[in-house]
């Protein structure tokens, strides 16, 4: 019985005569091959295009973020208000799991009572890809621009809503004269806050077609062209 | 009964991944294996840490700083990573779930399995059961230098000794992340990818987040870990790291007792912690190994297999016992239980 398995194995063991190249067979050394090409090809996803996406505070340079990030998801979970989120395979497959913002229950204050203005997602990133430069405050770092869609929003219905306008901290809003909200352009900064508080598209406020809430952040340079 | 040291690795790795989940929940920051800490301080990746700052071209102090400590570690615990922690093995445990051909198969291997135990203790109850002839000890203790024309090409492509197709992927990744300016192989790591499914699962139901990643991140996931059943050993560039680093490992090494070892005590024929090693490699007879001791896992499948527990894995080594002739056995044996209670504690005698 015990002499089986040995047998077996001894076979196993039996010098194999097969042909090598720099001590790898010719299977090893085409799935090497293979599996390098498939990195190599993976790389080239830089230029299929992604489109722009609202970044934490840290990340507005692009170039420097998608060099950095491993997606690690830490600034994800670091977060107290629970705004960051990693960023979907709609969003193009090289931003995916990259962080973004998700303002449908929360804005950012660059942590101002949790971490007395320094935001967390910064002091967490271990690899520096969210990194602020030097002198960057929540007033001059530009997140996005909230823009709204007049044909969702209600006060464009003339409901009298301003949710929006009594949210902004940063005074980026004014009322026109028919009461209805209007973004300043020049002084948002892409806080969330309207965005946050935007009531449109819930039960009962649904305007017809509305994908999305009336006020959204955008990225700077969609907003821009 | 004891519990296997097998059952123990999957509690641990289930562990991780748990603690894992509980910080995708919390606002603690201990953040996935990709970067795990607590708070604002985390350890990186190593390969994460190696193919951002390649691709940025920046020395990332708190990255240079926890590849140096990984390096440390992986000297300190070899590819223990690959045996203990890492979430892959546990979701390549699906394939037996969803297969009935699959299941039957695991059912027959354990059969089998159980069957050569059996002969294991047989021989070891026995003794004398199957005296090792001239030959066989000649062909045992036969290295590649004696092996006369050219050696065996099992030699030629151990494992870990020489390059393999892992350090091909390895290549690819960091000259990718160097060409393209971006860590190419976190986009598909299967590490990420499996917390990355658990983070989009907890966010669906949690927030009501539905995307077409919550198809496309799993699907990945399997085609990468399930579809290449030999990922681990063949393709996964941290592997490949690890076992690279890992070479100048001499800590946790499983040592032979000599005077309890079958086959250098009675000189019957054993060979069962060759057989355990999922890596290949055969403790007795490392000449033989398909695969170099670079590649150990210290998963203690050996120690668990060996019918006389001469197996131990002491925290420093002894005078290593390379042949079975070599090395003083009852005195070794001592140092490497009482070195095994003071240092690894991961399962008792």
């Amino acid at each position: 019985m015990s002499n089986e398995p040995r047998a077996d194995a001894e076979s196993a063991r039996a010098p194999q005569k097969e042909k090598t190249y720099a001590g790898m067979t010719r299977r090893t050394l085409c799935l090497g091959a293979g599996g390098a090409a498939v990195m190599l090809g993976l790389g080239g996803l830089k230029y299929v295009g992604s489109q722009s996406i609202i970044r934490p505070p840290g990340g507005q340079d692009e170039e420097r973020l998608v060099s950095a990030c491993i997606r690690c998801e830490k600034c994800y979970e670091i977060c107290p208000r629970d705004v960051i989120a990693p960023a979907h395979i709609e969003d193009g497959l090289l931003n995916m799991r990259t962080p973004t913002f998700d303002f449908s229950a929360n804005w950012c204050d660059w942590c101002a009572e949790e971490h007395d203005g320094v935001p967390l997602c910064v002091k967490a990133c271990p690899i520096e890809a969210l990194k602020l430069p030097e002198g960057a405050t929540a007033e001059n770092t530009i997140i996005g621009k909230a823009v709204i869609n007049t044909d969702w929003c209600l006060a464009y219905k003339l409901i009298g809503c301003r949710f929006c306008y009594d949210a902004c901290p940063y005074e980026a809003m004014e009322l026109d004269e028919n009461n209805r909200p209007v973004v300043i352009a020049d002084k948002c900064n892409g806080c969330g806050a309207c965005e946050s508080v935007c009531v449109s598209l819930q039960n009962g406020s649904i305007s017809e077609g509305a994908t999305a809430r009336a006020i959204v952040v955008h990225p700077l340079d969609e907003v821009e062209g | 009964m004891k519990m296997k040291s097998k059952t123990l690795r999957t509690l641990v790795a289930t562990a991780v991944v748990v603690v894992v989940a509980v910080g995708f929940v919390t606002n603690l920051g201990i953040g996935t294996i990709s970067a795990p800490g607590f708070w604002d301080i985390s350890i990186l990746c190593p390969l994460g840490a190696l193919g951002t700052m390649l691709a940025s071209k920046m020395m990332v102090p708190r990255a240079v700083i926890s590849l140096a400590i990984m390096v440390l570690l992986i000297i300190l615990f070899a590819r223990a990573f690959c045996g203990w922690m890492c979430p892959v093995p546990l979701v390549q445990k699906v394939r037996g779930l969803f297969s009935k051909k699959g299941g039957k198969k695991a059912k027959a291997g354990a059969k089998a399995a159980a069957g050569s135990e059996a002969a294991d203790s047989e021989a070891a109850d026995s003794g004398a059961a199957a005296p090792l002839t001239e030959a066989e000890r000649a062909s045992l203790s036969a290295s590649c230098s004696k092996g006369g024309e050219g050696g065996c090409a099992s030699c030629a492509a151990k494992r870990g000794s020489a390059p393999d197709a892992r350090h091909f992927v390895l290549g690819g990744a960091l000259l990718s992340a160097a060409v393209f300016g971006f860590p190419v192989f976190c986009l598909i790591c299967p590490i990420g990818l499996t917390f990355a499914t658990i983070l989009l699962v907890i966010n669906l139901f949690a927030h009501g987040d539905v995307t077409w990643s919550i198809i496309v991140v799993p699907a990945l996931l399997i085609a990468e870990v399930v579809l290449f059943r030999k990922w681990c050993h063949k393709l996964c560039p941290l592997s490949a790291f690890m076992s690279l680093i890992g070479k100048a490992n001499k800590t946790f090494v499983p040592a032979i007792d000599d005077a309890k070892c079958l086959e250098t005590a009675k000189g019957t024929a054993c060979g069962a912690c060759g057989r355990a090693c999922d890596e290949g490699i055969d403790p007795r007879h490392p000449q033989l190994s398909e695969a170099a001791w670079s590649e150990c896992t210290k998963c203690r499948a050996c120690v668990d297999a060996c019918p006389t527990n001469a197996i131990t894995m002491p925290l420093l080594p002894k005078k290593r016992a390379d042949g079975p002739e070599a090395g003083d056995a009852a005195g070794g044996g001592l140092d490497a239980a009482a070195s095994e209670g003071a240092g690894a504690g991961a399962a008792k005698p």
